[in-house]
């Protein structure tokens, strides 16, 4: 993976350490109120929600409890498609670490975790010694659901990594049961820089993948939220884009070109940028093909639960995988997989289900006629090497 | 106001109530496993099962305080309001009757938590909702030791009838806990399941999230 190398955005230069982090940035300025300075920054994680929101009420809520907050910065980036929060921390764990300083000042916290996988523990601890900064590290299975809010909470308290749901939020009773700040890595290096006056708020980490010679080009960059879709991703011959990741949609190539990432730009697409991924599918693959490849590893990634998830998704991706291969379909197979991602929308302790099924009714719109083809017996597809990473077995 | 303070009737409304309490409070075991089971009963959607042990459970403890109140009334007996509550300290069969006071005491609980169930957390009320298992066998005791009716006759084979159910009931409950496979384990079984079913074109089963 390669990345620009922007001395003073989210992704430095390459070098990790304390050091060259202080000669880039300086040191970290006062901030008498952090959500005043966020403004209109959005969380980085995927679901977007207003940074200064959460700050005060996380705030308010441990005042009103009479309890310190707890701080958690999430880098469980259990998404496969998805590369940005490492690369983040590995090239930039001190903007990170700044972001969980200033919001632990903000809520009035004593305990600050960071969540993150295996391979980004290693450079984390070095970054944490060099700063002797309080902070507890904590490592995240590789699961897709490991950095979902309370899953992450529920890891971090040393239990499974399941999803409880939303009865209780976090921001009142998360980690040791108190009111837990929990901010995806980005979101905090994106405050570390607000803080010493960086226009931090309009741009934005991508994933980007695109066809190359040897197989699909993954790299991380920094991108401005105002930027045109077709200037960030090189389309070429891509028949359709990949808007948000695996609980993302898909957009066609030509729609998706004229796009801004902004949360305003991308929702006439029925698009978000989620967690950051931006895939172009060239045109020699099998749309239906790569989501069914998708959406399966998605079942399996079920924590098993809730009963509309546990049963819903794995007859969708059935469903899926059978209209992926060219041939007579059973009668009414397309209706009954439309019928069975419509029956778990809403209906799980997280946000699993409802963004399995989007990609699912994004990829039957967006690949119709190639659904049409496989209904006649063939497939348009001329290459059947995967494009979209999905973790072994599942393909 | 004669035949509601005369001893004979509420003896016999007391007897009857009893009875009727322990064979609602089996069905209403038995219907608690199914639900857990996640069991639907034919004609009926899966959360009719869940209905009806709610509505045998709220029956059964509306018909325990008539037979409370009928035996604290009824003259000839000495039960006061105190031993409704406080076990093993009535004037009368202090030993059998403090046995049914521990089941009310336990039904009043269960009852309570259940219907404060959405107001408090899960683990509270299931810690309290086990018990149920306790206050059965409770209730039997009373039943034998300070009824007049369960030892003979056809009413004995009721009461056998019911412990039979019950200890049925209770050994799916277990069983099935045992069986239960971790969350996250039961995905892939699911998709593999889902799969297959596709390929025969039968419907798939539902896979159990407990």
């Amino acid at each position: 993976m390669t990345a620009p190398p922007l001395a003073r955005g989210l992704l430095g230069a390459g070098d990790p350490s304390l050091a060259a982090h202080r000669a880039a940035h300086g040191p970290l300025p006062a901030v008498p109120d952090l959500a005043v300075l966020a403004g209109d920054l959005t969380g980085r994680g995927g679901a977007g929600f207003p940074v200064a929101r959460k700050l005060r009420g996380v705030a308010e809520a441990a005042r009103a409890a009479g309890t310190p907050a707890v701080v958690v910065g999430n880098g469980g980036e259990g998404e496969p498609a998805a590369a940005k929060d490492a690369v983040l921390l590995d090239r930039s764990p001190h903007l990170v670490l700044d972001g969980l300083a200033l919001a632990a000042r903000a809520v009035g916290a004593d305990t600050v975790v960071l969540a993150a996988g295996r391979r980004s523990l290693p450079g984390l601890q070095r970054a944490v010694a060099e700063r002797g900064a309080p902070v507890r590290l904590v490592e995240l299975t590789d699961r897709f659901l490991a950095g979902e809010e309370t899953a992450l909470v529920a890891a971090v308290d040393g239990g499974p990594p399941l999803p409880r749901g939303r009865a209780v939020p976090v921001w009142r009773r998360g980690v040791q049961g108190r009111p837990t700040l929990v901010h995806n890595v980005e979101t905090l290096a994106r405050l570390a820089l607000l803080a010493r006056g960086g226009p931090a708020t309009t741009s934005t980490l991508v994933t980007r993948h695109v066809p190359g010679r040897h197989g699909p080009v993954v790299d991380v960059a920094e991108v401005p939220l105002t930027a045109r879709l077709g200037d960030v991703l090189a389309l070429g011959d891509a028949q359709a884009v990949l808007v948000g990741g695996y609980h993302g949609s898909w957009v066609p190539a030509r729609a998706a070109a004229g796009l801004t990432l902004t949360r305003d730009g991308l929702a006439p697409a029925g698009a978000a940028l989620g967690a950051g991924v931006l895939a172009a599918l060239p045109a020699d693959r099998c749309g239906l093909r790569e989501t069914s490849a998708v959406v399966s590893y998605l079942a399996a990634e079920s924590a098993g639960q809730c009963g509309p998830c546990l049963n819903g998704l794995p007859r969708a991706a059935a469903g899926l995988e059978l209209l992926a291969r060219p041939g007579p379909h059973p009668p009414g197979l397309l209706a009954d997989v439309h019928r069975w991602a419509g029956l778990v929308v809403g209906r799980g302790a997280c946000a699993h289900p409802d963004g399995s099924v989007r990609l699912v009714t994004s990829a039957l719109r967006v690949f119709a006629d190639e659904l049409a083809a496989h209904a006649a017996g063939r497939c348009t597809a001329t290459s059947h090497a995967p494009f979209l990473p999905v973790p072994a077995g599942a393909r | 106001m004669d035949v509601l303070t005369d001893g004979g009737f509420l003896w016999y409304l007391n007897r009857a109530t009893g009875l009727v309490v322990l064979a609602l409070m089996t069905l209403t075991i038995v219907l608690g496993v199914l639900v857990h089971r996640q069991v639907a009963l034919p004609g009926l959607p899966r959360w009719g099962t869940v209905g009806l042990h709610r509505g045998a459970g709220l029956v059964s403890a509306v018909l325990l305080v008539v037979h409370v109140v009928s035996a604290v009334v009824d003259g000839y007996v000495r039960i006061s309001w105190l031993d409704a509550v406080l076990p093993f300290v009535a004037g009368y069969e202090p030993f059998w009757v403090g046995w049914g006071t521990l089941a009310v005491d336990l039904a009043a609980v269960v009852v309570l938590t259940s219907l404060l169930r959405g107001r408090l957390p899960l683990r509270a009320w299931r810690a309290v909702h086990l018990t149920s298992y306790a206050l059965w066998p409770l209730a039997l005791a009373h039943g034998l030791g300070a009824g007049t009716d369960l030892g003979s006759g056809w009413l004995l084979g009721g009461v056998v009838a019911c412990a039979v159910a019950v200890a049925i009931a209770s050994g799916v409950a277990l069983a099935g806990r045992r069986r239960a496979r971790p969350p996250l384990e039961r995905a892939p079984d699911a998709l593999a399941q889902a799969r297959a079913a596709l390929a025969s074109g039968r419907p798939a089963a539902a896979v159990r999230n407990r």
